[in-house]
């Protein structure tokens, strides 16, 4: 029963996305403080008489930076869609499973006791320090939310907020007790960034994107997900085991992708707002359609937090500038 | 024969008993009504019997298997609830919703087969609500609406088919409109009914069973010319019922009531002046 308008639009938002990713790809590895023209690129990418320099620009900075960048895009997007759809909350987001806070203090956490005795393998470190943290933090939340036998969606997002303002003030509480150079890496990390980008952070979050394949699997549950529970169960859904495992594979995804680009919020509440407009209400449309948005606004965001300021700034700190009235928007027509 | 068997079952909402050691046999192939006052524990029961609450103790067979043993899925090929006031995204299309009728017969996330195409359509025309198949939910009126919620439930293609109260907020027209359809479903698809209702004249007139109850417990059960009297209505709800039959169909109507707590409390109150005295 694939409608034709629906499945129409769906091709057609899927076309002008990639598209326009592909755009933003090539804008972003020609231009920088050392622009790199087309046949540049290719030749590098091709090994046509490589140069050392061009080489190092692309496949040592760039291009490690737009792969993170896609990847947390496509996992805030698709994350935040799962999150929405399971709390039937339209204004929740990845950051309220606590994901972002625990992650937080655990890489505060870290700085603070370990960063002098390991030294350079800390850039590694980090990243797993992130995922622990984000991890834990959404299980206390799982556990806590959990009454009855079953998870009051509710009660998850009250939870999460209370969760994560407790490790926001830790991670708070001892940064002011770090020295200088650590607390502004911590404060860097805290509002989302990508610059540090590297190969050895792509594979570390890259086995964690397997979870979308339970996700985009169990996407036709999620069209179900907007009726009620006792129709849901009516309906044969064995709902605490199906909500589990949407929501588990959602907390792994953000994990990995916080743990190395910091705290991004507003992407996994943007994009599936933006999705549904293009695509209607099936989940089986907007799962890919949001993580393809959500991988367009943080290439792009990075892209201006890198080239159109002054001086670089952080993603978050961009996405934030388009998230905070986007916010607003959806809050004021909700009401209406 | 019984078809769905309550066995001494307990209900508690958070920590209240609704009901306690209650029994009840659905038989097959009939229309069975709950009626009673607010608050009785008949949607309790309703939601026990489809597994949407689960009883503290006691069991609840359906076609005499334990209904907690059995996976949920594979209830829900046989037996589906229509809860009160079901809500869903007013943009969601009415096709739409009737096809996740069709979830506990699907196996994967791939496209409708033949046959649940094939039911959605048995279930649209069924329910007369082909003319809107193509609109969203929030364009119906209540009673549309209704019918559409129905349209679903029916597209699980189920033996079993509980409703929750089917006919409230809806105009007379459409409160029969929807107990009409009901009816047709027991007489030409052999269904088993349960459903809860406010109006005892319609539980008369499209009940095989009539199942009374107050405060959580059954004061009486049997065909409708056996609960609808005047004794046992001032049993179940306290009210003095005027009871007549009606000359077109033969079911017994109730045509007006009085309330029978003034009553109560006038004795209640002379006993105790009595004792004082």
């Amino acid at each position: 029963m694939l409608s034709k308008p629906t499945g129409f639009r769906y091709i057609k938002s899927l076309l002008i996305l990639i598209a326009l990713l592909i755009t933003l790809f090539y804008i972003s590895l020609t231009n920088g403080t050392f622009d790199l023209t087309v046949s540049d690129v290719l030749h590098a990418f091709l090994r046509i008489n490589p140069v050392p320099t061009h080489d190092f620009v692309l496949f040592d900075l760039r291009l490690p930076r737009i792969v993170v960048a896609s990847l947390v895009g496509l996992g805030l997007g698709i994350a935040g869609a799962v999150i929405q759809g399971v709390t039937k909350n339209g204004l929740a987001d990845p950051g309220i499973l606590g994901i972002n806070a625990g992650a937080g203090a655990a890489i505060v956490l870290f700085l603070f006791f370990f960063h002098e005795q390991i030294g350079s393998f800390s850039v590694l470190m980090q990243p797993l320090f992130g995922l622990i943290g984000g991890l834990g933090a959404a299980v206390i939340i799982y556990l806590l939310a959990w009454k009855n036998g079953r998870i009051d969606t509710q009660r998850l997002i009250l939870t999460g907020i209370a969760i994560s303002s407790g490790f926001g003030a830790l991670a708070m509480y001892l940064s002011l007790k770090m020295k200088s150079t650590d607390f502004e890496m911590a404060t860097l990390w805290s509002m989302g960034s990508v610059y540090n980008a590297n190969w050895q952070s792509i594979f570390a979050m890259l086995p964690w994107f397997i979870l979308l394949i339970p996700i985009y699997r169990k996407s036709y549950l999620l069209d179900l997900f907007q009726l009620e529970e006792s129709s849901l169960k009516s309906l044969g859904v064995s709902l605490e085991k199906e909500k589990a495992i949407l929501l588990l594979s959602s907390i792994g995804l953000v994990s990995a992708c916080v743990s190395v680009s910091g705290g991004i919020g507003f992407i996994g509440l943007m994009a599936p707002h933006i999705a549904k407009q293009l695509v209607g209400l099936r989940h089986r449309y907007i799962i890919p359609i949001c993580g393809l948005i959500g991988m367009t606004l943080v290439v792009g965001s990075d892209f201006i937090a890198k080239n159109l300021f002054p001086a670089e700034i952080s993603v978050g700190i961009v996405i934030s500038i388009i998230g905070v009235p986007y916010f607003l928007y959806l809050l004021l027509t909700a009401r209406s | 024969m019984s078809i769905l068997r309550v066995e001494n079952a307990e209900a508690r909402y958070e920590g209240n008993v609704i009901f306690e050691n209650l029994c009840l046999d659905v038989i097959k192939g009939k229309i069975t009504t709950i009626i009673g006052p607010n608050g009785c524990g008949k949607s309790t029961l309703l939601k026990t019997m489809g597994r949407i609450l689960k009883p503290k103790f006691g069991k609840v067979y359906l076609q005499d298997q334990d209904i907690n043993t059995l996976p949920t899925q594979e209830i829900a090929k046989r037996l589906t609830l229509l809860p009160q006031n079901p809500i869903a995204p007013g943009e969601l299309g009415v096709e739409e919703l009737i096809s996740y009728g069709r979830y506990p017969h699907r196996k994967n996330i791939s496209n409708l087969t033949t046959e649940d195409k094939e039911k959605i359509e048995w279930a649209l025309e069924i329910t007369h609500t082909l003319p809107y198949r193509d609109r969203p939910l929030g364009s119906l009126s209540g009673g549309q609406r209704q019918k559409v919620w129905l349209a679903m439930a029916l597209a699980q293609d189920t033996t079993v088919l509980l409703l929750d109260e089917p006919t409230t907020y809806l105009d007379l027209a459409h409160q029969l409109d929807v107990l009409q359809i009901v009816e047709n479903l027991n007489h030409h698809h052999q269904c088993t009914v349960v459903m809860v209702l406010h109006d005892i004249n319609h539980a008369a007139r499209f009940s095989h069973e009539i199942v009374g109850m107050r405060d959580g417990k059954i004061m009486a059960t049997g065909s409708p010319h056996e609960l609808i009297t005047a004794d046992t209505l001032k049993q179940i709800f306290h009210i003095d019922a005027r009871i007549m039959v009606d000359p077109s169909n033969g079911s017994p109507v109730c045509f007006g009531y009085e309330s029978a707590l003034a009553e109560e409390e006038f004795v209640l109150h002379k006993e105790k002046e009595n004792v004082a005295t």
